[in-house]
């Protein structure tokens, strides 16, 4: 069941209502309320879905569906403060992409979309990242790693970075 | 060749370049100042009409054509949505644009939603682009405080709003129906057509999706004239009057196996060979290329013999490949092999697919499987003929789906069969000595994560 | 009037009609395979199954053009010239792909699937899909997924046409069912702790073409071959929506919507989608009992009364006693009811004629897609009321008939109920029942026990309604016949055969003839003649 104690903050929901004058309806600031959830708590639990819904007037079900529809947003606990998207698309594959995610997965002890026992670092398959001129490359937060090797990815993965948008 | 110097891309490497001050510099804004000050919206309208400007998303739909499929004296709201979710595989120009020249971009949105009478525009953004995120973003901002963006701009009586509105990493939301549900909060499922978004899009509302790249040009049409658009590209042909020509200046996406990835600017048609000799430092290590995709990979693969292909609207259709697409040119060379390029397109089309009509659906999934099969040893010939006939009946142009998503995921496999077969019948008879000839149905792979 | 040619063939359709090319090729004979399309919820083809040749015939010169692709029948309008194929060879390889897309990955559940002999993809496999398989093979998953209180969800059957979520979105308006996820691996779901537990819930289970959705009541109970089903009407409100009943060996199994444009359109509510079972309660009167007199330390018993004797034995007490009063319960249909009021007549010619108890909740309960459920939980009342009037203009209601009996103005009194049991309880408290307490002769027709039974001289078993043949009138007006689908249990006359009989007429009850006597009557004229499927509006025919 939902557990009664909230999840959104005040402060969420009032950057959820700043949007809403950008829309003619609710509805329309279902991904954008999405996103600060997840920006804040780097998950979107069920409670905070059934929250969202309740803020947009929603049923929790649309918000769901439209929430695991990007296949993007972990919702059973956090990602890692680090949260590195390593390109598989064909230009990085062309140039070990697939080997880069196998290599630092491995080097890090995790499968693809796990998260290191620590909670630093998280490692996903992400396709094209639009930087096929650095590639292989990483995203990691709002970092673009450029011409990784799996030593360079690694090192580069644990500086400390900031927060992702 | 003749060296281009770069219109579109006049601001990379120029420091500051992404503000305000440098763009009015280089003269950016007076073509705004000077349309809000003495035309009318349709006098826009058939600059760009006239210019031959063709989309630059994917498409290659004339741009002036489209903003007349508007409603005339629709009370409004009419919406802009600007297509910046880039994602097709190999295409980076645009987060190029936008990170180091977002007033050209802006300029070209404020001029296209006055042609259109758009009220607001949104900028559909992709979630992997966060740089382009908070320097567009900047620069909305600069714009609204120097008045370019907000109420009665200029005291035109003209108004706009342009809203960022953030994606979350599905390819699917780079089609226009796909990006309007999902702005509207919902899954991006393409709608069916009709009706047509000119008509009711966004809201249900009259609604124009542009790429990003397709802004900039606008922007430089209304700087530097018609004519000088014109004057750079591939003329239509005189003798065949549904031909609207290939006009302007393209960024080509170069990347893979070669020395120098990058974007670079050239006029329209330049060829694959050259883009790769000239500007790309030649196939990487020495080595041939065995196989180039055109315009991103839904549109397939041309052959080393086919690369004096002009890359234009027209060119790579005449080597059955698809199309322009992005322009994103990506070399494969000769060491590689062509069932992995496949195993990697089956498996990037798989995990986009969104899911709503069963041929795609399926067909991707059910190619993925036998590229699965086929990359570990247990191919069959059989396999190839099924993956030509999935190729074959998939898609928009078959009338088998709703959008050309299953277009670009059928070319890859119905190029690769058909121009590469050979290598595909040597790897699964090597790898697979005693089952390559069965025809009945054989087990499933285990499938461990694939997606 | 414009002319659509399918498969060569010309059809003309109405001049205001707007069809798709699945309504349109069906007029002439041709069935267009679908399944996401559905006439009441939003198109969004994408099953691409009704994927079909169009083209548009040049009506001066006759020259037929084609569009050079597939359209799917379901978004494609028709007009005049609009040329429809549905059997070329690249339609007929269209639709075998479809079905083999779909097959790659759904169990072959059909030995333990409730769908078998009902299902679509099973149809649509043996009409249009290819004989042998072609994909990998690889064991099935048939997970079973617990969605709501009426609804299981087998969720690897489900072939995404996404007719239960529209469902639950556009008519239910409650929005409990999603997809989610992408691609290949999308599946329908509840959110966890919002069940589909909306009234018209059952309703996903008639969309669903395939097994996927499973109705809890009817689950494992029947096969669908055995099951033989009659037109009937659901006889749990005013609403009066048009159903089937599906029964086998006098034992109803379900029931189902029956398309009408005029009442439900294409649903039911649960209440009356379930409402069904007390037919084969266990605890139902089943005897018809003549009370005998109550002996010191002995508890009251009914002394079984043959049917055939209970015709002459009744209208004798009856008589003796005097004056009559009579609920005629809107449950009964207008045939029974205008006999019940002419037998009454007949016996006493003052008998005090009062339309029988009203069952009715809180309100009106209307939902977003149109539908709604009414809070008067009966299904005749404007039909009773209307041949009571026949009789006596003032139309008396429930609340006269007690304060008429309770005033001391009856000897004897009639009371005909037939409810089916509810959540709420008997129809009628102690209290209440206790104005018949001292009649000399109180007959009671019902279907279940009740403070008021416990007092009847007479106990007379009603029956139910998949148990009797007749006409119903709806809320608006609309007069609904129906045909009997069980019999009643145990030898139990329908209350239409046992007042048949104590008019004296012969032979079989036969309720059409009741009607044509009824249509002499101005307002229920409309009666006259075969009523069609869909009902006739009574108030049509006062127009003239």
């Amino acid at each position: 069941m939902i557990a009664p104690k909230r999840i959104l903050t005040e402060e969420m929901v009032a950057r959820i209502e700043a949007l809403a004058p950008r829309y003619p309806n609710r509805r329309a600031l279902t991904l954008p309320a999405i996103h600060i959830v997840n920006a804040e708590l780097r998950h979107v639990p069920l409670e905070a879905v059934a929250e969202i819904a309740g803020v947009l007037g929603l049923a929790p079900a649309e918000v769901q569906d439209t929430l695991t529809f990007y296949q993007f947003f972990h919702q059973e606990k956090p990602h890692g403060k680090v949260r590195a998207f390593v390109c598989r698309s064909v230009s990085c594959a062309l140039r070990g992409g697939d080997q880069l995610l196998e290599q630092l997965c491995h080097k890090n002890g995790i499968e693809p979309y796990g998260t290191t026992p620590d909670g630093e670092l998280t490692i996903e398959p992400a396709e094209c990242l639009g930087a096929c001129d650095f590639a292989p490359c990483i995203l990691a937060n709002d970092d673009l790693l450029k011409n990784m090797t799996p030593e360079t990815a690694e090192a580069a993965l644990r500086q400390p970075r900031a927060k992702a948008t | 060749m003749q060296p281009f110097k770069p219109v579109l891309l006049e601001a990379v490497g120029v420091p500051d370049g992404n503000t305000l001050a440098s763009y009015k510099s280089r003269g950016g804004y007076a073509p705004l100042e000077q349309t809000l000050a003495g035309r009318q919206s349709a006098d826009v309208v058939e600059m760009v009409k006239s210019s031959g400007l063709r989309g630059r998303g994917g498409a290659g739909f004339s741009t002036g054509l489209k903003w007349t499929f508007l409603p005339k004296d629709h009370p409004g709201p009419i919406y802009l949505c600007v297509n910046a979710d880039e994602s097709e595989p190999g295409t980076f120009n645009n987060r190029i644009l936008m990170e180091d020249d977002p007033h050209q971009v802006i300029e070209g949105i404020i001029l296209s939603s006055f042609a259109t009478r758009a009220s607001t525009a949104y900028i559909y953004l992709r979630y992997e682009y966060p740089t382009a995120w908070h320097r567009l973003q900047a620069a909305i901002d600069e714009a609204y405080a120097a008045g370019y963006l907000g109420k009665n701009i200029r005291g035109s009586g003209f108004s706009l709003d342009i809203y960022l509105h953030r994606g979350a990493a599905a390819y699917i939301c780079g089609e226009e129906t796909g990006l309007i549900e999902s702005l509207e909060g919902k899954r991006a499922w393409p709608r069916i057509k009709p009706p047509f978004p000119a008509i009711e899009g966004l809201f249900r509302k009259p609604t124009v999706v542009n790429n990003i790249e397709t802004m900039a040009c606008v922007a430089q049409i209304a700087r530097r004239g018609v004519d000088w658009f014109k004057s750079i590209g591939v003329p239509a042909d005189p003798n065949n009057p549904r031909d609207p020509g290939s006009y302007g200046p393209k960024l080509y996406c170069l990347s893979g196996h070669v020395e120098k990835p990058g974007c670079y600017e050239a006029p329209l048609g330049i060829t694959a060979r050259e883009l790769i000799d000239h500007f790309g430092g030649g196939v990487w290590r020495g080595r041939r290329a065995k196989a180039v995709i055109p315009g991103g990979i839904s549109m397939g693969l041309m052959t080393e013999s086919e690369l004096d292909t002009p890359l234009d609207f027209a060119g790579p259709g005449r080597v059955g490949c698809l199309g322009l697409g992005t322009a994103a040119v990506v070399v494969i060379d000769d060491q590689t092999s062509i069932v992995d390029f496949l195993h990697n397109s089956c498996r990037f089309f798989a995990h986009e697919s969104c899911g709503q009509c069963t041929p795609c659906r399926e067909g991707t999934s059910w190619s993925l499987r036998m590229l699965e099969r086929i990359k570990a040893g247990k191919g069959r010939l059989k396999d190839l003929d099924l993956l030509a006939e999935i190729g074959n009946t998939m898609g928009m142009m078959p009338g088998s789906t709703i959008c050309g998503l299953a277009d670009g995921a059928a070319w890859p496999i119905k190029n690769a069969i058909k121009k590469f077969r050979g290598e595909f019948e040597d790897h699964i008879k090597r790898t697979n000595p005693s089952g390559w000839m069965v025809t009945d149905p054989v087990p499933a792979l285990q499938i461990v994560g694939a997606h | 009037m414009p002319v659509v040619i399918v498969d060569g063939q010309e059809i003309e359709i109405g001049a205001d009609e707007r069809l798709n090319c699945i309504e349109a090729a069906r007029r002439a004979g041709a069935e267009i395979p679908h399944y996401c399309w559905h006439p009441g919820l939003s198109v969004v083809a994408s099953c691409r199954m009704c994927l079909i040749e169009t083209g548009q015939r040049d009506a001066a010169s006759g020259k037929i053009t084609m569009v050079p692709k597939l359209v799917p029948g379901c978004q494609t309008p028709v007009k005049d010239g609009t040329v429809i194929v549905t059997k070329s060879d690249l339609v007929t390889s269209s639709r075998a792909r479809v079905e083999e897309a779909l097959l790659i990955d759904h169990p072959i559940d059909c030995p333990i699937c409730d769908k078998a002999g009902e299902c679509l993809l099973q149809d649509y496999h043996f009409q249009h899909g290819q004989a042998e398989r072609r994909a990998d093979l690889h064991p099935f998953t048939s997970r079973k997924r617990d969605v709501g209180p009426t609804v299981t969800l087998f969720v690897d059957r489900c072939i995404m046409c996404t007719r239960c979520v529209r469902f639950t979105r556009e008519v239910a308006g409650t929005a409990e069912l999603m997809v989610t996820s992408r691609g290949a691996k999308e599946e329908i779901d509840v959110f966890p702790g919002f069940p589909l537990d909306n009234k018209l819930s059952g309703n996903v289970v008639d969309v669903c073409p395939v097994g996927a959705l499973g109705d809890k009541d009817f689950l494992y109970q029947q096969r669908v071959w055995f099951l033989k089903r009659e037109a009937n009407v659901c006889g749990g409100c005013s609403a009066g929506c048009s159903i089937y009943t599906e029964h086998n060996q006098d034992t109803v199994y379900r029931l189902k919507p029956r398309e009408n444009p005029q009442v439900n359109a294409w649903w039911i509510c649960d209440e009356g989608r379930y409402g069904w079972h007390h037919l084969h309660d266990p605890a139902r009167l089943v005897e018809a009992g003549r009370r005998r007199p109550a002996e010191r330390g002995r508890p009251t018993e009914y002394e079984p009364v043959e049917w055939a004797d209970l015709v002459v034995r009744l209208r004798d007490d009856l008589t003796r006693a005097g004056r009559l009063a009579v609920a005629v319960s809107p449950m009964l249909t207008v045939e029974e009811a205008w006999m019940l009021c002419a037998v009454a007549r007949s016996i006493d010619p003052q008998a005090y004629l009062a339309v029988g108890h009203l069952p009715t909740t809180d309100s009106d309960e209307t939902f977003p897609g149109g539908f709604t459920i009414r809070a008067e939980k009966c299904p005749n009342r404007r039909g009773v009321e209307a041949v009571v009037a026949l009789f006596d203009p003032a139309v008396h209601g429930w609340s006269d008939l007690l304060a008429h009996v309770g005033g001391g103005n009856a000897d004897a009194a009639w009371i005909t109920a037939g409810y089916p049991t509810s959540g709420r309880g008997p129809w009628i408290d102690t209290e209440t029942a206790a104005t018949f307490a001292n009649l000399s002769c109180l007959v009671v027709q019902d279907m279940f026990d009740t403070p008021l039974s416990q007092l009847a001289s007479w106990r007379l078993p009603a029956a139910g309604f998949a148990e009797r043949a007749g006409t119903w009138v709806n809320v608006a007006h609309r007069a609904q016949a129906f045909e009997q689908a069980i019999r009643p249990p145990a030898g139990v006359w329908p209350e239409g055969r046992l007042f048949w009989n104590m008019l004296g007429r012969r032979g079989l009850y036969d309720p059409s003839a009741v009607r044509r006597q009824l249509a002499e009557s101005a307002s229920l004229a409309a009666l006259a003649g075969e009523i069609p499927a869909h009902g006739v509006d009574l108030r049509i025919h006062q127009l003239a």
